[in-house]
């Protein structure tokens, strides 16, 4: 999921071959074909080896985009994910120890290569929609893990379909150029400055986890700016938010709100994991120690430089409260978008106290009225948010059928006008019209 | 077997599949539903509270009203619509309170349509004031009846026994009333003369009308879950049906239909176009699916081509101007009074007061949108729906079907809100329509958007109210017009009594303007606006005219009071003296106009009127006679409303209210009535109200249509007038007086007069800046 | 095939993932206690519970609720004497009844965030159950009657 989206921004690093030539070049672009062996006996591999894999496996995601989820879903791992880009469709491939169509002549060396340099065991280049610009950094010793844990699964016969991407996109040895560029490999040095803690959470975020992936903005050639980490950017029709000090919601994260979020799904002071974050807490890092998701939770709270901004926290966390049942205990003949709000969200919504409860979301809060465009406001509202999504358990309806695209502008324009200080959104409800249109169907059978 | 028992066994079969369950796509591993959620194991009449089952054979009925069992349970028959006034509850007190019956045996039953129950309707706050003789003479029977049979078992003369609390009573001994029907087997029945005749009891004497005691018998039900409402019925076999709604309310016409789009929805079937010998629905195509769920997506995909009706273009601005030509135009119209001398009175005045008030159309939103299970079975042709006139759809329902009205029995079920759209039965008609096609159970239910679509909504009305004065400014003379949409003119014409001109109108459309003022010559000439009847189907709608008409009349003498520099209470008392024809009549309207007066001088003493009140802050009173002379509800009402200069919005802090309905049946179920109607006046004079476009009202769900929630409810305080008149109705009166008083607190609080309903804030400010530009 | 958990039974049903949860439970479960209404979520007269949340159930796709606990007015209480019911009835707060389902499911739900509702607490979160006949005065007395009975304690209705 999360390296689908990486596909979308990475495919355009492709257009900037022309700017890189000579002879380093070359070196980067060719690569000699690592021999293939037999297919290793799971058995070969030790359990404690095997099960590190998995839980590391789950927390780079791997299977979320190895396994084929259009039409007739697939098999965990088997590949076949359609990474729909502007350019064409990649699919990816297919990562069970299958000897003919997957990875099963993959030697370890040959394995650790591509994670390191993205380079395919017959040394073509790999797109980095693989992000190995990440996986770099990890551990020989944990990508020894991973390769464990995938050798020791079930081979699956699985030929993925062909890429779609037109000339000069396809041409592999172009990524050599990206490369050159934006590939520093090596796995990761602990920063002497900062203490384990904080050096495990780096490690699992920029490597294995590969944080920046999604919430780093990309440069032209499609590579995550090195002036901008964790600025935050668009993904899969959503918006990645900035993890750092200019995420916008009026309180702080803070280790203990990255923790509640990355641990069970939602932050009580900022929200439940939706959309393309729901599998990342959910499917992937549902896996990793506690230690390790506290360890990652400190990190990003140290780039978030939350100290610095907590001292705010208390009387930003107590305008907000204050604003959450505003128009919702005197009379409203006035506000027509008020009425709609009222009608719509309130009953699961509203506030009072001096903090939200736990299940209903305080949308003051709420990183979707803070950002910079509505689109992740428009996602919640017209997909709803499924009970294993989110905080597991309880569920959000989708108003796909229920609002229309003015609906929706109303309320994105009436919750950022009475719920946050920043200016309004603009083109409301063609925008709303615009993520309506990324839906793939309509979430449920209701109408008017 | 009694009649009754054939009647028992009749409801039993057309509930067949009463336990409401469908195994279709659930899996319960060897473990019925049935225990696992503990439904009902037997299949049992829908609307019974308490459901105690129908008495069985021997049961003795001196009427057709009640049943006393050998058991001594006593089953009352209840030909209204239960939604939501617990009339069943104040019906049966009625009859028990006359019985002497033990009211922990009560059970009331929501009886099925059959010609023997007579007139089925349930509206026009009529329920208790019709049943109240009928039902006192019915318990007489039964009481008289039973104690003969009593006195007999006991040995002593009838003369010496007396009834209390379920028993008959004399010798020193006692008798249950089962026990008297189980030994004695009663059979005693009687003419109509001899029920008119029969001694009733004092008003001292009894003991169940006014117990404020006593709770209503349908609520348990509506707390846990089992209370069943027409969308909740279900039958063996049936499929659903979505319409999809044409472009106009009549005259669209289909020319093609596409359902591709619609065949990729699992369960979909098939579309039918409906086909209407009677002319109610026109233009209708359903999607008709094995669950509701994919009925709604299909009909959301038919793609459907229509020749749209003529009345494609209407708007509300149309219908309301058509109105006012109308009014304007001297001929037309109906004169439900014409005094001599109206004409030369206006002539010889020394001024005229002349002004005219609006009203927007309103939806009537009730919860449960319109919906109807239609089968034929054995012969009958079954419906089973909530309804709350039977007896004007079943003739309709009969022309459409081609078959004859004894052949077609409507089912009761509890209603999801009446308000008035249930008079009108159309939802019944492309059920029953779609399963004749199709031979097959059809359960036809309406989205909201369709259900607003196809709502008869009240009509948008416009009212001129001309007053002449002499040099002295004494009221001379006064003329009322209205022209609304007329509902009982387009849908039961039979039942338009006729105007001093021997022409029929609508009386649902004009009464509150026959009002108890005294005037001098009074005109009152009611207009059919067919423009109107023509777009959409009119409703009846909670308080009908008068809910409208009172919101001009009742400005109109809050206007006159202020131009005339009078007090507006006292004003309106001064004219209310009960002379001439509003001296009123016993036992309707004893009292007349004086009872008016009477209710109008309290509530100015309870809400404080010319007390000293903050800026921009005042009360406004208003007082009508509920829904009709002939059956008045002396009502008043102070709204105690604050104005936002700067905003505009007009905020109602405080409803107090007086009301007179005689004697009071059900305590607590009248001030339940008069809360929500009070508070549907709330919401018709400030949050409420549509528009036609396009031929259609705008408003389709809640997305814009914004009736009144919880927090926009004011202050209450409520007052019944003590007294043992005949009881009126209680359902609407609460609606009518709440627009105007509000209208005439605006006045007294910032000086703006509004004449237009709703009361929008942007009119308000708008008359803010009129009134501030012309004072400079 | 969803499976989730209703009124403590273990329920699996074979029906498009996009049927509203609404008429999974009134149609292929049978249990009616529930109520359409506005279709749109706004008028809350079909609101359970999932996950113990009050939850509009004519918009929730069954596919949302896998593996969720949901309680439907008919599993409220199992003799329908929740405090909520008995204050219900005591105050003799329903009138055509059509939405109380929904605002007895509604009011039970808030008394577990707000055990001392204010009367902003209610008009706040009950705002956005629509009550036609406009019980509305009787409802705020009763949640603060059920409020009372259940001393103030968080249930678990």
């Amino acid at each position: 999921m999360i390296s689908r989206t990486a596909i979308l921004r990475l495919a355009a690093g492709a257009v900037g071959l022309g700017a890189v030539a000579g002879a380093g070049f070359l070196a980067y672009a060719l690569h000699p074909a690592i021999a293939p062996i037999a297919p290793p006996a799971a058995t070969s591999f030790s359990a404690e080896s095997v099960e590190r894999g998995r839980v590391l496996a789950a927390g780079g995601y791997c299977a979320e985009c190895h396994t084929r989820r259009d039409g007739q879903p697939g098999i965990p791992l088997a590949g076949d994910y359609a990474m729909a880009t502007p350019f064409g469709t990649i699919y990816s491939s297919n990562i069970t120890p299958d000897a003919k169509t997957g990875i099963g002549t993959w030697s370890l060396a040959a394995f650790t290569r591509a994670m390191r340099y993205g380079v395919s065991r017959d040394g073509a280049n790999l797109f980095p929609a693989f992000p190995f610009d990440h996986f770099t950094h990890m551990t020989d010793g944990d990508i020894a893990d991973v390769y464990a844990f995938l050798m020791a699964q079930k081979p699956v016969s699985s030929v993925k379909r062909e890429n779609t991407l037109p000339f000069p996109f396809s041409m592999r040895i172009l990524q050599a150029g990206w490369k050159l560029l934006f590939l520093h490999p090596g796995a990761y040095k602990n920063d002497p400055a900062h203490d384990a803690e904080w050096n495990r959470g780096a490690y699992l975020a920029e490597g294995l986890s590969h944080c920046s992936a999604c919430h780093t903005p990309r440069n032209a050639m499609g590579a995550e700016k090195a002036s901008a980490p964790y600025d935050g950017a668009p993904v899969d029709n959503w918006i990645a938010p900035p993890l750092n000090a200019t995420n916008p919601t009026p309180v702080t994260w803070t280790e203990n709100e990255f923790f509640q979020y990355l641990r069970y799904g939602v932050a009580p002071l900022h929200g439940s994991a939706a959309g393309p974050m729901s599998p990342v807490v959910h499917g992937g890092l549902s896996e990793m120690p506690e230690s390790d998701i506290r360890a990652i939770a400190h990190y990003l709270a140290n780039i978030d430089h939350a100290d610095a901004r907590q001292p705010g926290d208390a009387q930003h966390l107590a305008t907000a409260m204050a604003s959450s049942t505003r128009d919702l205990t005197t009379p409203q003949t006035a506000d027509a978008d008020a009425r709609l709000y009222q009608g719509a969200c309130a009953a699961c919504h509203a506030n009072t106290g001096t903090h939200p409860v736990l299940g209903r979301p305080e949308l003051a809060l709420n990183n979707a009225l803070w950002l910079d465009e509505p689109t992740n406001l428009y996602q919640v509202i017209l997909r709803g948010i499924g009970t294993e999504e989110g905080q597991s358990g309880i569920t959000m309806p989708s108003f796909y059928h229920a609002l229309t695209d003015a609906d929706l502008a109303r309320l994105a324009a009436y919750l950022r006008r009475t719920r946050t200080t920043l200016p309004p959104w603009t083109d409301l409800e063609k925008k709303a019209a615009a993520v309506r249109a990324t839906l793939p169907a309509p979430p449920v059978a209701a109408s008017h | 077997m009694g009649k009754f028992g054939r009647i028992a066994l009749g409801q039993r079969a057309g509930h067949a599949d009463g336990s409401g369950l469908s195994r279709r796509g659930f899996l319960m591993a060897a473990v019925g539903a049935g225990v696992m959620f503990g439904f009902p194991a037997a299949p049992r009449a829908a609307q019974q509270f308490p459901a105690t089952g129908l008495p069985g054979d021997g049961a003795f009925e001196p009427t057709i009203w009640c049943a006393i069992a050998p058991d001594g349970a006593i089953t009352v028959n209840i030909i209204r619509a239960e939604m939501g006034q617990h009339v069943g509850t104040a019906l049966a007190r009625i009859i028990a309170d006359e019985m002497n019956a033990d009211w922990s045996r009560v059970t009331i039953n929501y009886v099925d349509s059959d010609p023997k129950w007579g007139l089925m309707v349930t509206g026009g706050s009529w329920s208790v004031w019709m049943t109240w003789d009928v039902f006192r003479q019915a318990g007489a029977a039964a009481r008289i009846a039973l104690t003969e049979a009593g006195a007999t078992l006991l040995g002593i003369p009838a003369a010496q026994c007396t009834t209390r609390n379920g028993m008959v009573i004399g010798g020193g001994r006692s008798i249950g009333y089962g026990d008297i029907v189980a030994r004695a087997h009663p059979a005693r029945s009687f003419t109509p003369d001899e029920l008119a005749k029969l001694p009733l009891k004092p008003a001292a004497d009894r003991h169940l009308i006014g117990n404020k005691d006593l709770k209503a018998l349908d609520i348990p039900a509506k707390t846990n879950g089992t209370a069943l409402y027409g969308i909740d019925a279900k039958v063996e076999g049936m499929v659903y049906a979505r319409p999809k709604m044409p472009p106009t309310r009549y005259g669209a016409r289909v020319r093609s239909v596409d359902d591709s789009a619609a065949r990729a929805v699992k369960g979909y079937q098939r579309y039918l176009v409906i086909e209407d010998p009677s002319e109610v629905v026109q233009g209708w195509v359903v999607a008709i699916a094995s669950t509701y769920s994919a009925a709604i997506r299909a009909a959301d995909l038919l793609k459907v081509d229509w020749i749209p009706g003529e009345t494609i273009n209407v708007s509300e601005k149309d219908v309301i101007d058509h109105g006012r030509t109308q009014i304007d135009r001297k001929e037309g119209g109906v004169m439900v009074f014409d005094d001599k001398g109206v004409d030369s009175t206006f002539a010889a005045a020394a001024s005229v007061f002349s002004q005219d008030y609006t009203c927007a159309s309103v939806m009537h939103y009730q919860l449960e949108p319109t919906n109807a299970l239609a089968f034929e079975k054995d012969g009958i042709f079954e419906i089973h729906a909530g309804n709350q006139w039977q007896s004007l759809i079943l003739p309709t329902l009969a022309k459409a079907l081609g078959r004859p009205e004894k052949s077609i029995v409507l089912r009761s079920y509890l209603l999801g809100g009446g308000f008035g759209r249930r008079l009108n039965g159309d939802y019944m008609i492309p059920a029953a329509l779609a399963s004749k096609a199709l031979g097959k159970p059809v359960k036809l239910i309406l989205t909201r958007s369709d259900d607003m679509q196809f709502d008869s909504f009240r009509s948008p009305s416009i009212q001129r109210i001309r007053v002449a004065f002499d040099g002295s400014k004494a009221i001379t003379a006064m003329e009322y017009h209205a022209s609304a949409g007329w509902p009982t003119q387009v849908m039961a014409p039979a039942f338009m009594p006729k105007g001093v001109d021997g022409k029929p109108y609508d009386p649902f459309a004009i009464a509150g303007g026959d009002h108890w003022y005294e005037v001098g010559p009074l005109r009152v000439r009611a207009l059919s606006n067919d423009l109107a009847n023509r777009t959409f189907r009119p409703g009846w709608l909670r308080s009908v005219s008068p809910g409208w008409v009172s919101w001009g009349l009742e400005s109109s003498w809050d206007e006159i009071a202020h131009l005339q520099g009078r007090d507006p209470v006292q004003f309106r008392l001064e004219h209310l003296t009960g002379a001439g024809r509003n001296k009123g009549e016993a036992p309707d309207s004893t009292g007349g106009a004086l009872r008016q007066a009477a209710v109008i001088r309290r509530v100015a003493e309870k809400a404080g009127w010319g007390r000293p009140l903050p800026k921009d802050t005042a009360l406004g009173i208003a007082s009508t006679f509920g829904q009709e002379r002939g059956m008045p509800t002396w009502i008043a009402c102070a709204a105690l409303v604050h104005v936002d200069r700067a905003t505009g919005i007009v905020r109602c802090q405080k409803l107090t209210l007086v009301v007179d309905a005689g004697t009071i049946v059900d305590p607590d179920g009248a001030r339940a009535q008069t809360e929500g109607a009070a508070l549907w006046g709330l919401s018709m004079a400030l949050f409420e109200g549509s528009e036609i476009v396009g031929g259609l009202p705008r408003d389709r769900n809640l997305n814009t249509y914004t009736p009144l929630r919880i927090a926009d409810v004011p202050e209450m305080d409520i007052e019944f007038v003590t007294n043992t008149e005949k009881p009126t109705g209680l359902g609407e009166p609460g609606t009518t007086p709440i627009a105007p008083a509000i209208g005439n607190a605006i006045f007294n609080a910032v000086g703006v007069r509004m004449r237009h309903l709703p009361i929008r804030p942007a009119d308000v400010l708008r008359a803010l800046k009129e009134k501030g530009a012309s004072a400079a | 095939m969803t499976s989730f958990r209703l009124n403590g039974h273990d329920i699996s049903v074979d029906v498009p993932e996009d049927t509203p949860l609404l008429w999974v439970i009134r149609d292929e479960i049978g249990l009616t206690g529930t109520k359409f209404g506005c279709g749109i979520g706004m008028c809350g007269a079909c609101t359970v519970h999932v996950g113990g949340r009050a939850t509009r159930s004519c918009i929730t796709p069954v596919s949302a609720v896998e593996g969720a606990d949901i309680t439907t007015i008919e599993g409220l209480d199992p003799a329908g004497t929740h405090p909520v019911q008995e204050a219900w009835k005591d105050l003799q707060v329903p009138q055509c009844g059509y939405c109380q389902s929904g605002q007895i499911m509604q009011a039970a739900s808030l008394l577990k965030d707000f055990p001392q509702p204010t009367d902003e607490d209610i008009d706040a979160v009950m705002g956005g159950s629509l009550c036609r006949c406009m019980t509305y005065i009787r409802i705020r007395d009763a949640i603060k009657k059920a409020a009372a009975a259940t001393g103030g304690e968080p249930s678990n209705g």
